[in-house]
């Protein structure tokens, strides 16, 4: 497998939340500004990125038995980095991400890829396959967070973008609007993927009628 | 055995290296932290008290322990002096007092040759929204401007907030440990 | 804090701020184990359990190891450490003496230790500086506004299995609605609560 392919499944075959069902409670949570959703977009794949790397160097001296609890300390060592560098640099994001910050270690896609890849493929391909779906997670959390913060506040990036007569639909801002507005997002995707699905039967089909 | 020591050795290694680092990065990370802190906390709240200096009070900031937290551990007081040609006029620091439903933090701008009040601002609360809360509201803190600080301040002196007295008590409160820290490190504030 | 003050704060943290309606904290399992009531109940009970122990000990790390020593800064790492062995040591504990309720939660605890919920409420314990009753309190009441939710979705989805649904709503889409429209019943609840 080449680098490129561990790197780009993150956007599209894997990914998160979308495909790979994991990190929603960020997703909820901090998608009210595309700002936000970036913010911690990044801080993720930083910290998935990182750790990959580290456990795959370190796959050989783990032992199995303990394995859990190494990649839980490794995970847990980048998140603080990221906590205290956001505190140092970008004072105003980390006040906003609050909580969601440390709850990046049990946000569950640092540790599943840490026991899906890391732990079983090389640094390169773990650092390309970390990166890869960070980003993808990074892009899904920026995307719904647009979204959120166009349709609920008719803005973006805090500038005003709507038209002036535009009534801001405020639940989309509210709780019960990030789990509907990620549902119809699920639900976009899946019928993506489902016509993607029946056009490659099809050329199958073609393909196997020509021969 | 020989393999639950090796669990051990390898699971207090990853333990101890991740805490030389962390120690580290939280070295490096310390200044730029407290720089943000203050940057984005106090900054504005010190402009809005302290007026017509022409140096930079968060540049100039100067600090110095003032005693124990209930842990034992030091606490530093951060002063803020307000300069023209090189001397100080006044200064703006941190005070606090109890509210409704917890500290009221309130930043205090004092002018160090007449004792009166330049303004005070509330940095940090958690009051009732609608009515405690209103002692962030400019007609609330305005009347403490010029306000003589040689003895306590009462609520005589200011508009209490109408149905939010204990606000109201905690903001004075503030106000007043203010004066006692100024009368207790006036040297150290001042040079 | 008088026993009324005591109501209102229960009433609030299972049902106006509950953890995951209204927090998103502990969603991979909400979404994860509600499809069928009988494992919703179980995995209810072991996050009451686990987030009440949970919430004590690193209670009293945070305010016997972290501060005296200066290295609040390792919250993070602390924590979810003990967690983790905390999570291991009951599922030990539980296999030896009472197997019947391991049997019944047992297969729970290991998913437990990512439940961000877990790592989410001990953090809130510490930010909202509650003292120890305070704190169990807030845990025990979270914990079980929790299971509340897990249980009653749970309910829901059950009867998803004799409607017809669009193929692409199919599972999590739908879940994810679904829990909106909980979310939106539960926001009903905010009045309870004086302002």
């Amino acid at each position: 497998m080449s680098l490129m392919k561990e790197f780009t499944k993150g956007f599209w075959e894997l990914l998160p939340p979308f495909r790979l069902v994991l990190g929603l409670c960020p997703t909820l949570a901090v998608t009210t500004s595309a700002e936000n959703g970036l913010g911690m977009g990044l801080a993720t794949a930083f910290v998935l990125a990182c750790s990959n790397m580290l456990i795959s160097a370190l796959r050989k001296i783990i032992p199995s038995k303990v394995r859990i609890a190494a990649f839980i300390v490794v995970v847990a060592t980048f998140v603080v980095v990221v906590e205290l560098t956001m505190q140092a640099y970008f004072y105003a994001l980390y006040v906003k991400l609050g909580i969601f910050i440390p709850l990046i270690v049990v946000n569950c896609i640092p540790l599943g890829r840490a026991e899906a890849f890391a732990s079983s493929n090389g640094v390169l391909a773990s650092g390309a396959d970390g990166l890869g779906i960070g980003l993808g997670f990074a892009i899904s959390l920026f995307a719904l967070g647009t979204i959120r913060e166009i349709f609920g506040a008719g803005a973006f990036f805090g500038a005003h973008v709507m038209w002036s007569s535009y009534e801001p639909m405020g639940f989309l801002l509210k709780a019960p609007g990030a789990f509907v507005c990620l549902g119809l997002m699920l639900a976009a995707i899946n019928t993506i993927s489902a016509r993607q699905a029946k056009r490659k039967l099809e050329a199958a089909r073609l393909a196997a009628a020509q021969a | 055995m020989k393999e639950i020591a090796k669990l051990v050795v390898v699971l207090a290694l990853i333990c101890g290296i991740s805490g030389f680092v962390l120690a580290y990065v939280k070295d490096l990370t310390a200044g730029p932290i407290e720089y943000a802190k203050i940057k984005n906390v106090k900054e504005p709240a010190v402009h809005s008290v302290l007026s017509g200096y022409d140096n930079d009070p968060i540049k100039d900031r100067v600090s110095f322990p003032v005693g124990n937290d209930k842990y034992g551990r030091p606490v530093s007081l951060v002063v803020f002096p307000a300069k023209k040609d090189g001397k100080t006029y006044a200064v703006a620091f941190e005070a606090s007092g109890v509210g409704y439903k917890g500290p009221i933090g309130v930043m205090v701008g004092v002018d160090v040759n007449d004792n009166k009040l330049t303004g005070i601002s509330v940095v940090s609360h958690s009051e009732t929204p609608g009515l405690g809360a209103r002692i962030l509201e400019s007609g609330f803190t305005e009347p403490f401007r010029g306000q003589d600080l040689s003895k306590d301040l009462t609520k005589d002196n200011i508009q209490a907030l109408s149905g939010a007295t204990l606000s109201t008590n905690g903001v004075v409160a503030a106000v007043n440990a203010a004066r006692e820290t100024l009368a207790k490190y006036r040297d150290k504030m001042v040079n | 804090m008088s026993f009324g003050d005591y109501m209102l704060f229960i009433v609030g943290a299972v049902l106006v701020n509950n953890i995951l309606l209204a927090q998103f904290l502990g969603n991979c399992p909400f979404l994860g184990v509600s499809k069928r009531m009988d494992t919703a109940t179980g995995m209810s009970m072991a996050v009451v359990f686990v987030i009440t122990l949970a919430g004590a000990c690193t209670w009293l790390v945070q305010y016997y190891v972290l501060i005296p020593f200066n290295i609040e800064y390792l919250q993070t790492i602390f924590f979810i450490l003990v967690i983790a062995s905390l999570v291991q040591l009951v599922e030990i504990i539980m296999q030896k003496t009472v197997p019947g309720l391991y049997r019944a939660l047992g297969i729970y605890l290991p998913l437990i230790t990512t439940n961000c919920a877990v790592l989410g409420v001990a953090i809130i314990n510490i930010q909202k500086e509650f003292d120890f009753v305070q704190m169990l309190v807030f845990s025990f009441a979270s914990a079980v506004g929790y299971g509340l939710a897990l249980c009653l979705f749970a309910g829901i989805r059950e009867r998803f299995a004799l409607a017809r649904i669009p193929k692409v709503f199919e599972g999590t889409a739908l879940g994810l609605v679904t829990a909106g429209f909980m979310s939106l019943a539960f926001s009903g609840f905010a009045g309870l609560v004086g302002h």
